[in-house]
């Protein structure tokens, strides 16, 4: 007599459970439906998305868009996410809701950031499914953070997360029309312009120009700052970054320019200065290339050695 | 009669004049050579008779089979304790040309009965040959503007650390030779459009077939040829000398390469390559309209001629396109197409961009290597654009082609250094023709009309193509623009000239003196081993490569396989002589990769890949204790970028990181960084060493644990004097079966706890 309700009351965690979960999947389409497949996470709503028994497998990214905390990243990366979960809307009704998107702002969220223990921003977690159909194989429970290594950008998301989600994320870029335009023009430009620029084509000198202006930049170590993405100065106004293998953008400005003063110099003196009628001019042209050359080339060693600490030699300075 | 600024002696016939300047142009030459070697010996003096670094090692190894056994044992030399298990073709995935090289050198002093060793050959080959450069590079730059010029860009390039850098003593490797082979098949190139000869063609597509049997560089040359080709013919310089030239470079030259095995069929098969196909292909159209034209008079039909010469050449692009699409031309992949697209590398080929020599260069570097050069370079280069002959295209093409790569790569500095010692030379032996020379220019009030007819050059055919007003050199430009004469003159008076050649001799002087200590201070090290100066300034030599591997050497049964990272893989087979998983020809990302999930994961996930491994030992390199930067704690996350990108799921970056970010591997270390393996090893017993002091980490400046890490399934087999090799010797399984993690709690007396999961996998047998 005793055991039915006793086995109803053993019974009502898991109707509980089931209930809930089906609750939850429900609230959390209907959350996703209403605000371009995106769940705003509080509380209560990162509960339902990390539910510990879900069936359905849950991206999450922990951001700070709020002006003051200054996260230039977050900014950055936020309408990539929002295009990605933008395009699992699109996927069949059966699969969209076995994955959803949340979007956890620190403002809105601290305590989810003190419950998670998130430090920096964005952070991608990926919550794998726990039970049913689409349970990772490896049975791995815990949550997965997304490497932003590969860039801010949303293919490399959208690749990432297919790798989870029960079908792919049938993500586009979308089609860039504005470089296709400026292309376009640009082109179009070139070709009615052609017969006036063309004698500058045909000059050598303009041709001079922009091979010496190329080689100084890229002697000046531009290719460095551009791949590693140094910064134009260091964040307290120094110009010159510390180390021998390392720069900042306005060490390639210096340094192409002094470069660029030295060569001109030797082209003075050999190209010029022979072409002088007068004597007293020539000898004063002679004279200032030189000492153009002594001063320009001590400064140049000694921003060497300022970058180079081991370097024994120095000239006047 | 011009005045002179000082007097010369009159009376010395021109013969003996010509004479005097042949016997010191060969005196110069050869002192230059002297030079080069000379200074590429601080390695052997400073250290002895060593191979270098790395890869050289490998070259190293196979040379001495070359030597030992003949070519065609070398040729079909399968290595199997390489890559093991799977082994390595070493036949047909090198370039064979420095070893075969070396092997030739060896063959003939042996037959001359001057008993050399193999070792000394192959340690001083990058000397020898660097003077053989410095004599092509002469040649290059004599065809350019005139022998003086010639012996300044020889010396320049003789100590030029740009170059000396990978030339010492000991670095046995294909850069070593190659220079050379790229100057002088560059000399060859030059020479054959010049006089439209086929025999330097000929010969040019000979040196670029020794070039593509020595370096992958040689695409460098498989460019710029085309490259300087079709600049010629958008110029309108088209003329039968380029014709011939290029016809018999290519054709000669395509067909030597596809012997070399590694090579094969790729000059028809690869993006890299179709450049020169595709220019070979547009001058044969050319030259065939050109045929046409000569015989055919009527207007209407050239025209047609032009529409269907332009149609072919559309047909012919198309159809390069086409193949590529269909596959049957591969893409731009791979290192190539890296240096197009700079975040290529980094996001799908990781083993390429962890590479130290393929970071992108900043300016010191450049200076470093360059020195006054850097600055004289562009100079030189307006001073051909001043000349703009048809070799001095090539010159302002490959300066501007080889700046680019210098900055992509840093060890792509070599390929630059060669065209900067050439225009620098160029500008230098202008200032001093310019400055040397005794007449002094005439002072008059009327300019008379003086003769215009200034020798032409019979083969500067600009004047045709572009305006008057543009032909002119930059100094009459300058001149115009400032109210000087059209004319150079000269400089007046002795003072004048003093000041800049002395000037000019001081930045030489200087010049020889940075090229001396950058050579002896920064690129004469062995790497292999180590040197370090004392408080009381005594040099210390650091020898524990070459102990640790003597211990392997000694201590181990011959079929011993070694796991390390793949930088010692060569090593290890060179000097101990073991058999190794992944070694630095790096062809094999996932077992590279599989390596780096061992390195990075915990001891009971390591240990099966371990085993099913076969491997007995696994070496570290450590250098917390003397402040050895380039140890493996550094390289870390490397391993684990690399890891990470065949097993997303479990080996992910961002767990190595501190909470905050940062890489650190004190008390605020993360749990995965603390749990791998590579960080067990580094510290394990590394408190004993500081006698129950705080243990200080002097690479990462960082204190460690109190508590150091504990090894279950691997035990510490040999640690060097400075421990900067570690060794560890796998354990095998435990002999009743159980998980060696509990065996070993078992034997220290700890009972089992029940809390803990039970053994959660049993490694295969």
């Amino acid at each position: 007599m005793l055991l039915l309700p006793l086995l109803t009351l053993l019974a009502l965690p898991f109707c509980q459970a089931l209930i809930s979960k089906d609750q939850a999947r429900e609230e959390l389409t209907k959350l996703a439906a209403a605000n371009n497949g995106v769940v705003n996470v509080d509380e209560h709503t990162f509960e339902l998305l990390t539910l510990p028994d879900r069936e359905w497998s849950s991206t999450i990214v922990f951001t700070a868009m709020d002006p003051r905390r200054k996260c230039g990243p977050c900014k950055g990366f936020q309408p990539a996410y929002d295009s990605v979960a933008k395009a699992w809307t699109k996927v069949a009704q059966e699969h969209r809701n076995q994955h959803f998107f949340g979007y956890a702002n620190f403002e809105d969220a601290m305590t989810v950031f003190q419950k998670v223990g998130i430090q920096s921003a964005p952070l991608v977690y990926l919550y794998p499914a726990t039970e049913g159909p689409y349970k990772a194989p490896s049975g791995r429970t815990t949550p997965l953070v997304y490497d932003f290594s590969g860039g801010f950008d949303a293919e490399p998301l959208a690749q990432y997360l297919s790798r989870h989600t029960p079908v792919p994320i049938p993500y586009k870029p979308p089609v860039d029309w504005m470089k296709y335009a400026t292309i376009g023009a640009t082109l179009l430009i070139a070709v009615t312009a052609l017969r006036v620029i063309s004698p500058l084509l045909k000059s050598r000198w303009v041709w001079a120009i922009g091979t010496v202006l190329t080689i100084l930049t890229m002697t000046g170590g531009f290719m460095f700052v551009r791949i590693r993405e140094m910064p134009y100065t260091g964040n307290d106004g120094q110009w010159i970054a510390a180390g021998y293998q390392n720069q900042f953008g306005q060490e390639t400005q210096v340094v192409g320019l002094l470069y660029g003063l030295l060569s001109a110099s030797f082209l003075m003196l050999t190209m010029v200065a022979p072409y002088q009628t007068s004597p007293r001019r020539q000898q004063w042209q002679v004279w200032l290339w030189s000492a153009v050359i002594c001063i320009i080339f001590s400064v140049l060693v000694s921003l060497f050695r300022v970058k180079n600490r081991g370097y024994p030699f120095k000239l006047l300075i | 009669m011009a005045t002179k600024a000082y007097t010369l002696p009159t009376d010395i016939p021109t013969e003996t004049v010509t004479n005097i300047r042949s016997l010191l142009r060969i005196v110069s030459l050869a002192l230059i050579s002297a030079a080069a070697i000379s200074s590429r010996l601080f390695a052997v003096v400073n250290f002895e008779s060593i191979i270098h670094e790395f890869d050289p090692w490998f070259n190293y190894r196979a040379t001495r089979l070359l030597a030992a056994k003949g070519f065609y044992a070398f040729w079909n030399w399968f290595d199997p304790t390489a890559w093991y298990p799977l082994g390595r073709v070493v036949g047909g995935t090198i370039y064979p040309g420095l070893m075969a090289t070396s092997g030739v050198i060896y063959n003939v002093l042996h037959a001359l009965n001057l008993p050399v060793d193999i070792r000394n050959i192959c340690v001083l080959l990058a000397p020898g040959f660097s003077a053989l450069t410095a004599w092509s590079t002469y040649m290059f730059t004599k065809e350019l503007k005139d022998e003086s010029a010639g012996l300044l860009a020889a010396a320049f390039i003789g100590i030029v650390p740009g170059y000396i850098s990978r030339s010492v003593a000991g670095s046995y490797d294909n850069e070593a030779i190659a220079i050379f082979l790229l100057m002088f098949t560059f000399f060859c190139w030059i020479k054959a459009l010049k006089l439209g000869s086929a025999f330097f063609g000929t010969l040019a597509a000979l040196f670029y077939f020794y070039m593509v049997a020595a370096w992958g560089g040689y695409a460098f040359i498989t460019n710029m040829i085309p490259l300087h080709a079709l600049t010629l013919i958008l110029m309108g310089r088209f003329s039968s000398r380029l014709y011939v030239a290029y016809s018999s470079w290519y054709a000669i030259g395509t067909l030597a390469s596809m012997q070399v095995p590694f090579v094969g069929f790729q000059p028809v098969r690869t993006s890299e390559h179709m450049a020169a196909l595709g220019v070979f292909g547009l001058l044969q159209i050319i030259a065939f309209s050109e045929l046409v034209r000569s015989h055919v008079s009527s207007k209407q039909f050239q025209t047609l001629l032009y529409a269907s010469v332009i149609g072919m050449g559309v047909l012919g692009f198309s159809g390069i396109v086409g193949l590529t699409y269909k596959g049957w031309i591969a893409p731009w992949t791979g290192r190539f197409y890296s240096l197009w697209d700079t975040g290529y590398a980094k996001k799908y080929i990781p083993i390429i961009a962890s590479v130290s020599e393929h970071q992108p260069t900043a300016w010191p570097s450049f200076f470093m290597d360059l020195h006054i050069l850097i600055f004289l370079f562009p100079a030189g280069v307006v001073m051909c654009f001043s000349k703009l002959r048809d070799e001095h295209i090539f010159v302002i093409l490959y300066s501007v082609v080889a700046s680019y790569f210098a900055g992509v790569m840093v060890r792509l500095m070599l390929t630059l250094t060669p065209v900067v010692c050439v225009s620098a030379a160029v500008a230098l032996s202008s200032l001093l023709d310019t400055y040397i020379d005794p007449t002094e220019p005439v002072l008059e009030e009327g300019e008379s009309a003086e003769s215009e007819a200034t020798p032409q050059d019979p083969t500067k055919k600009v004047k045709k193509t572009t305006p008057p007003s543009n032909s002119g050199s930059f100094g009459e430009y300058l001149a115009r623009f400032t109210g000087n004469t059209d004319k150079p003159r000269g400089i007046f008076g002795v003072s004048n000239r003093l000041i800049v050649l002395f000037n000019t001799f001081g930045m030489l002087v200087f010049f020889v003196i940075h090229c001396t200590w950058v050579t002896s201070n920064a690129y004469s090290s062995p790497s292999v081993v180590l040197a370090s100066t004392g408080a009381d300034g005594n040099a210390h030599i650091i020898d524990d490569f070459r102990e640790a591997y003597y211990w392997l050497r000694q201590n181990t049964p011959e079929d011993t396989v070694v796991m390390s990272w793949w930088d010692y893989g060569y090593q290890i087979a060179g000097m101990a002589n073991r058999t190794t998983l992944v070694d630095n020809n790096t062809w094999n990302n996932t077992h590279i990769a599989t390596v780096g999930k061992a390195m990075s994961s915990p001891e009971e996930v390591a240990y099966p890949i371990l085993r099913k491994h076969d491997v007995d030992y696994v070496l570290i390199i450590f250098g917390g204790l003397i402040g050895y930067s380039g140890d493996d704690i550094n390289k870390f996350l490397w391993m684990v970028r690399i890891a990470q990108g065949v097993w997303p799921d479990e080996i992910q970056e961002p767990n190595y990181f501190t909470k905050t970010g940062e890489y650190r591997v004190d008390d605020r270390a993360s749990e995965t960084m603390k749990n791998s393996l590579m960080y067990k090893m580094s510290y394990y017993r590394f408190n004993e060493l500081f006698g129950g002091q705080q243990a200080v980490d002097r690479v990462r400046g960082q204190q460690m644990p109190k508590e150091g890490p504990v090894l279950d399934y691997i035990e510490e087999a040999f640690t060097s004097e400075n421990w900067i090799v570690r060794i560890y010797q796998v354990r095998k399984e435990d002999l009743l079966g159980r998980d060696l993690k509990v065996a070993n709690a078992f034997e220290q007396g700890r009972k089992r706890k029940k809390t803990k999961p039970p053994v959660r996998r049993r490694a295969l047998a």
